[in-house]
């Protein structure tokens, strides 16, 4: 992630030719001819210009400050597949007592006919609002007589009661930018730590006064101007195995951080580590929640009744209330209700959960702390000073002796100490009720372990027979339950991989270690598959590659812009021992292999030979990192390579006389 | 006389269904568990017709669910809007044993929009309720009603539309006035319903019980086609302040022509006196309205507007022609207007359609079947059909999203059915033509010209349209051979009725053929092999191949002069059944070694029984598709 500290410190500067807004309707000769390949040869449409502008200002009939935003756009639409360009949707939130509105729309066409720039402007009518859920309301509209070659121009204000993250900018979108500017005016009543996100630097950054801007409870208030210039920004694009997209796309985030009446009455809001600590743990939805053991005091000996040491009341514990409360799939750090109503209710948000894992843990006197971190989707989160709103998760962090475990109750299959693959981001911040809090790295406590071991014999007909024996541990064994709870049954899980792979009948199967999940998952099946009809015997080709063969590359991009996220480091372990029919003679046999990734990133072995009848093979495929930057991409795609290019030669045997 | 002997019998029969309200999940048969994720234990609907504007529709369900797969059966959502009005939710959730563990009702609903995507408006809605239970099996039991203040549209019933959910029983009863007229649609129904009547009502009633699981089994036909149905369509209705009545597709098109297409076809006399002049000095009809759909393509695009009777009524094409965009609906009558400002004649017809083939019921006229419009002209015997809303697609061409199925066309003299092209094996082609050079290091460099026709003709159409980095990224996608690299692609099309698309594609592959001692591996389809097909132990369902096609690939390998002249040569291959036909030849000529390989599949419903021998030809392509020489080095 990058983030930066703007400064926002005002060294007022004499900048006096300052940006402003440009002017609706007048479209030039050099925007309608404007080279797509200055910016984005590829490009279906460009932004040519993008203005916005943000105060806060008094509503003249409630009397209350409000957030007014103003937006405007002008888009070069090249060719028809640029023409969902001009489908606009703007989201508005409402509250109980607030709505957001969106006034003086306005949106206009222009076609370059016979010489001339036409404009076709937007009717009113053909704005459509559409509540989408209880807190977001949708206006939606699109462009009118819209041709290939055209430019479309839209602007609008919105008004806002939400002060408290001002409004955000992004710089970055799906279409590429020649030029995007926003200006914002923040009284000096208001303080507000600003960060950028992203890839892309600023061109121009600009502070200077602006003069008695706000009058609010009597006073005149003076404002910073700040303006934020960026020009020639490239559409951002999406990669796979990547977190959220914000992490990487450019844009300008605010958040409050104090407020100082006229009177010299200051209302601090996000602004120290310490703040947010005492704020936490008194919050009614928070601290008071992780306090609550009381709930768990009559419950607590019954739960651990059978444990003998700390470890194992933990364990109990953790067992107890994710069998107890069903995730109502939300996230959240706060709870929803109390931890005492989802109890009984057995049904809770995320936080819910977890926040009644840490009351039951500290009913069994356990040390519990919780830990709110920020998902994978959700982005990363700002390390220069607290931004609650960043966070979206919670989980309990349980100290037992000298080691530490991260639990999450919310997700039944996964073993005690894994987090969830979407809390795999970055780190987490431990709230403790009575320390300071502290960053702690969020890592996969396991490798996603996978080892296969088949034994069987080739007979004469051409049919090998044999036992195959598959262990999986961590997020691979999560995965594999989850597959198998999916199914409905074992008989059904496996009638469906029998089914998926012609060729190979699976004669029996066993399946242990399925509801423990702190056990290796097994899974045993006598199988039967076709190699060749038997009848060339005495010279045939044999491919040991037929457990989990690597066909294609994962990694198949000539460039990688962002890091690959895979989350965690994978093992992947296979064993083959297959008893042939007769002595044989191994003429051909795919190369003995060893090779690595750079900085000890992974490996990959590969060894087979002939003694006797036995044929054997033992592969080891390794990714050590959970996190790859772009530089080690090309590195990951030879890697690749030359594995499927090794597994696609095959053992040629002949038979002995 | 009948109506009384069923009244009186009724009378003296226990009164069955909700008065025993035991919901152990304990008291559920093993067979109605078996391969079940949920039970249906009991579900009542109830259509009552009081007035053509006010019918009621009362569901009562109980549903068990027994594990995680079956919540999804559990979730409730109710679709509304201006005209079909929720009046009341309510519900109870019990556990395994039958106590009630809570109660919900409409508050517990969350409510959304019912259109995704980008719609310009709707007014479609939907409740939706997601009961978290975390221990199984668990039982929820839920009524709902639904005043509808239209009868156009009566909710049908289809007990066992779901797989993997069991259902002990299900009942429909309709109730209408004893003069109303209604026609009734029944499908897989073994023998007839139950029927009651006084002076005041007229009782109809349906009902199945132990319906075991299914579970869904591929290339099976659509189950709307085979699956116990009802569907009900009253002669004389009511829809957003329109009054008509029907008995048949030409009644229903006659209604439709006149009461929401008629008026809306008026242009501006500017767009008429150009579209006159667009098409002066053509004589030929096709031609003009080829010039016209050029015009239409250039001029307008796809934006979803629901809106208009409940989605029924296409905007006024005096709007399209200002606006420059419109749904299926409003592009359809555009060009219908435009063509008539040209004098040619067509016909709006309502089509189902996706790649899936559904036609209209040729028996049962009603207004849910269907939910596109394309444009028909007769053209003197010269059939010529349209798509409006596809700036892309070339005239008369439908593609296979609504080739062959019968459609509904409006006319001014009433509803008529057609049918449209269908897109033949032999005509859905895909003829691949490569020149590969082999280096003695295993590199690959080569060319390739693909011709894609019929119903293969869109097979690019989602890579056509990027701009051209993004083409190499999908193609290397398509492809997706270990180190291939595009180095030039170019896209022509023969935009005809019969229309053709060819990719001339360059590319190099690194290490395609690798070096292991003193062979070479080389596989010879690396372009197109035919995945697996599922193996099934009990197939139960006939089997179904919606489209069929023909691929022809032609490979011509330039091996190097590091290869031993003497090869191992391939058998050819050919297999030939009822569903396909599969030819493999490898041929060598000096250092140039030739591959062939043609595949047909053949469109057509098979017995279940079959299956063995569609799953076998298909697994036995996908074997023959991966063969691999290996040459020996000199």
């Amino acid at each position: 992630m990058k983030t930066f500290l703007l400064s926002l410190v005002l060294c007022f500067s004499a900048w006096s030719a300052f940006a402003q807004n440009f002017t609706y309707g007048q479209v030039t000769h050099d925007e309608m001819d404007f080279d797509r390949k200055k910016i984005d040869s590829n490009a279906n449409a460009v932004v040519l210009k993008e203005f916005g502008t943000a105060c806060i200002q008094k509503d003249d009939i409630s009397g209350q400050l409000e957030l007014v935003f103003e937006y405007h756009t002008k888009i070069k639409i090249y060719n028809k597949n640029g023409f969902s360009a001009a489908n606009i949707i703007i989201p508005t939130y409402k509250g109980a007592n607030y709505e957001e509105l969106i006034t003086e729309l306005k949106a206009s066409t222009f076609n370059f006919i016979d010489g001339n720039f036409a404009e076709t402007v937007m009717d009113r009518k053909a704005v459509f609002k559409e509540n989408r859920s209880k807190y977001i309301q949708l206006t939606k509209f699109t462009l009118p007589n819209l041709r290939e070659g055209a430019i479309i121009e839209y602007s609008y204000k919105l008004k806002s009661p939400r002060l408290f993250n001002f409004k955000t900018w992004e710089f970055q979108s799906d279409l590429p930018k020649v030029s995007s500017e926003y200006q914002v005016f923040i009284p000096g009543i208001y303080n507000y730590n600003v960060s950028l996100k992203g890839y892309q630097k600023l061109s121009d950054q600009k502070a200077e006064l602006s003069k008695e801007c706000l009058r609010f409870d009597g006073a005149n208030i003076d404002c910073s101007k700040i303006t934020y210039l960026m020009k020639d920004i490239p559409a951002f694009v999406e990669e796979e195995n990547m977190t959220a997209p914000s992490n990487f796309k450019s844009a300008i985030y605010f958040e409050l951080s104090d407020l100082t009446y006229p009177n010299g009455a200051k209302t601090s809001y996000t602004k120290t580590w310490k703040d947010v600590d005492y704020e936490l743990t008194t919050d009614q939805s928070f601290g008071s929640q992780m306090k609550k053991k009381d709930i768990y005091k009559d419950l607590i000996t019954g739960i651990t009744q059978n444990a003998p040491d700390d470890l194992q009341k933990a364990r109990a514990i953790f067992n107890y209330i994710k069998k107890q409360i069903k995730w109502n799939n939300y996230y959240g750090v706060f709870s929803e209700n109390s931890i005492k109503k989802s109890l009984e209710s057995r049904s809770g948000s995320v936080a819910d959960i977890n926040l009644n894992l840490i009351a039951a843990l500290s009913a069994a006197n356990l040390d519990a702390e919780a830990v709110i971190l920020s998902t994978r989707e959700n982005g990363t989160i700002n390390k220069l000073y607290p931004v609650i709103s960043d966070f979206n998760y919670v989980v309990a962090k349980v100290n037992i002796g000298d080691k530490s475990y991260l639990l999450d109750a919310s997700e039944p299959l996964l073993p005690f100490g894994l987090l969830p693959l979407r809390c795999i981001n970055d780190q987490g911040r431990v709230i403790n009720l009575k320390k300071a809090s502290y960053w702690i790295d969020l890592n996969a406590s396991q490798k996603s372990i996978t080892s296969y071991i088949l034994a069987g014999k080739l007979n004469a007909d051409g049919k090998l027979t044999g036992n195959l024996i598959t262990y999986t541990q961590g997020y691979a064994a999560y995965n594999k339950r989850k597959d198998i709870q999916k199914s409905g049954s074992i008989d059904e899980y496996v009638e469906k991989i029998d089914e998926r792979l012609p060729r190979i009948k699976i004669l029996h199967h066993e399946i242990d270690n399925l509801d423990s999940i702190e056990n290796i998952l097994t899974e045993k099946y006598e199988v039967e598959f076709t190699v060749n009809d038997g009848s060339s015997n005495k010279q045939f080709y044999l491919s040991p590659f037929f457990i989990n063969a690597i066909t294609k590359n994962p990694f198949n991009l000539n460039e990688r812009n962002y890091p690959v996220d895979l989350g965690a480091a994978t093992d992947e372990r296979i064993s083959i021992q297959i008893t042939l029919p007769d002595q044989y003679e191994l003429l051909e046999k795919p190369k003995d292999m060893a090779i690595g990734l750079p900085e000890s990133g992974g490996k990959y072995l590969l060894n087979t030979s002939l003694e006797n009848n036995q044929l054997s093979l033992h592969q080891v495929l390794q990714l050590n990192k959970a996190v790859y930057e772009p530089s080690q991409y090309l590195y990951l795609k030879t890697f690749y390579s030359k594995i499927i290019q090794n597994q696609k030669s095959e053992y040629l045997l002949k038979k002995a006389n | 006389m009948k109506y009384i002997i069923a009244l009186v019998s009724l009378l003296l029969l226990p009164r069955p269904g909700f008065t025993q309200l035991n919901f152990d999940a304990d008291l559920i048969s093993p067979q109605l568990r078996n391969r079940a994720n949920a039970c249906i234990r009991n579900e009542a609907i109830t259509v009552d017709m009081i007035a053509d504007d006010h019918v009621t529709y009362l569901q009562k369900k109980t549903i068990t669910v027994f594990n995680q797969n079956g919540d999804d059966n559990a979730r409730i959502a109710i679709g509304y809007d201006k005209n079909n009005a929720i009046k009341s939710i309510k519900g109870e959730i019990y556990n395994a044993g039958g106590i009630l563990i809570r109660k919900f009702n409409q508050n517990d609903f969350s409510d959304m929009s019912a259109v995704d995507g980008f719609s310009l408006f709707t007014d479609s809605r939907l409740k939706l309720f997601t009961p978290s239970v975390n221990q199984y099996p668990y039982t929820i039991s839920y009524d709902v009603e639904i005043r509808n203040k239209q009868n156009l549209i009566i909710h049908d019933w289809m007990p066992t539309a779901q797989h993997n959910v069991s259902v002990e029983k299900s009942s429909y009863t309709f109730i209408s006035k004893p003069a109303d007229q209604v026609r009734i649609k029944t499908q897989n129904y073994p023998g007839k319903p139950i029927e009651s009547a006084d002076e005041k009502h007229k009782k109809l009633c349906w009902s199945i019980s132990n319906h075991f699981a299914t579970k869904s089994e591929p290339f099976s036909p659509d189950p709307e086609n085979y699956l116990t149905k009802v569907q009900i369509a009253p002669r004389q209705f009511y829809y957003y302040g329109h009054k008509g009545n029907y008995n048949n597709w030409q009644d229903l098109g006659q209604w439709i022509y006149d009461d929401l297409l008629k008026e809306r076809t008026v242009l501006p006399a500017a767009t008429v006196q150009m579209v006159k002049d667009l098409v002066k000095g053509e004589n030929n009809d096709k031609e003009k309205a080829r010039k016209i759909y050029r015009f239409l393509q250039e001029k307008t695009r796809y934006i979803s507007v629901q809106i208009g009777i409940g989605g029924f009524q296409p905007v006024a094409a005096s709007e399209v022609d200002r606006l420059g965009y419109g749904d299926c609906k409003a592009l359809v009558n555009y060009m219908q207007s435009l063509l008539k400002a040209a004098d040619i004649e067509s016909y709006y017809c309502v089509v189902q359609a996706g790649s899936v083939k559904k036609s209209v019921d040729p028996d049962y006229a009603s207004m849910t079947q269907g939910n596109h419009i394309i444009l028909c002209m007769p053209l003197k015997g010269d059939t010529t059909w349209l798509e409006c809303t596809n700036q892309k697609i070339p005239f008369g061409f439908l593609s296979d999203f609504t080739d062959d199925r019968t459609v509904f066309a409006c006319t001014p003299t009433g509803g008529k059915l057609m049918h449209t092209p269908k897109l033949t094996t032999q005509h859905n082609l895909q003829i691949r033509k490569a020149m590969l050079t082999v280096n003695p290091d295993g590199d690959v460099t080569g060319k390739m010209n693909t011709i894609f026709s019929g119903g293969q003709y869109d097979n690019r159409e989602s890579i056509t349209d990027k701009p051209l980095s993004e083409q190499y990224k999908l193609l290397r996608a398509v492809y997706n051979i270990d180190n291939i690299n595009i180095e030039g692609v170019l896209f022509t099309e023969k935009k005809e009725s019969n229309p053709q698309l060819t990719e001339d594609v360059q590319f190099s592959i690194r290490s395609y053929a690798p070096l292991n001692g003193r062979k070479m591996y080389l596989q010879l389809n690396a372009f197109n092999v035919q995945p697996t097909v599922q193996e099934l132990r009990n197939r139960t369902l006939p089997v179904y191949i919606n489209r069929g096609f023909t691929d022809e690939d032609t490979l011509e390998f330039n091996l190097p002069d590091n290869l031993k002249p003497e090869l191992v040569l391939v058998e050819d291959k050919h297999f030939n059944n009822p569903f396909g036909e599969y030819l493999l030849k490898v041929s060598k000529d000096g250092s140039k070694l030739t591959y062939f390989r043609k595949l047909v599949l053949h469109d057509g419903t098979f017995p279940a029984e079959k299956y063995a021998d569609f799953s076998k030809f298909i697994n036995d392509v996908h074997m023959a598709d991966r063969l691999k020489l290996v040459l020996s080095l000199k």
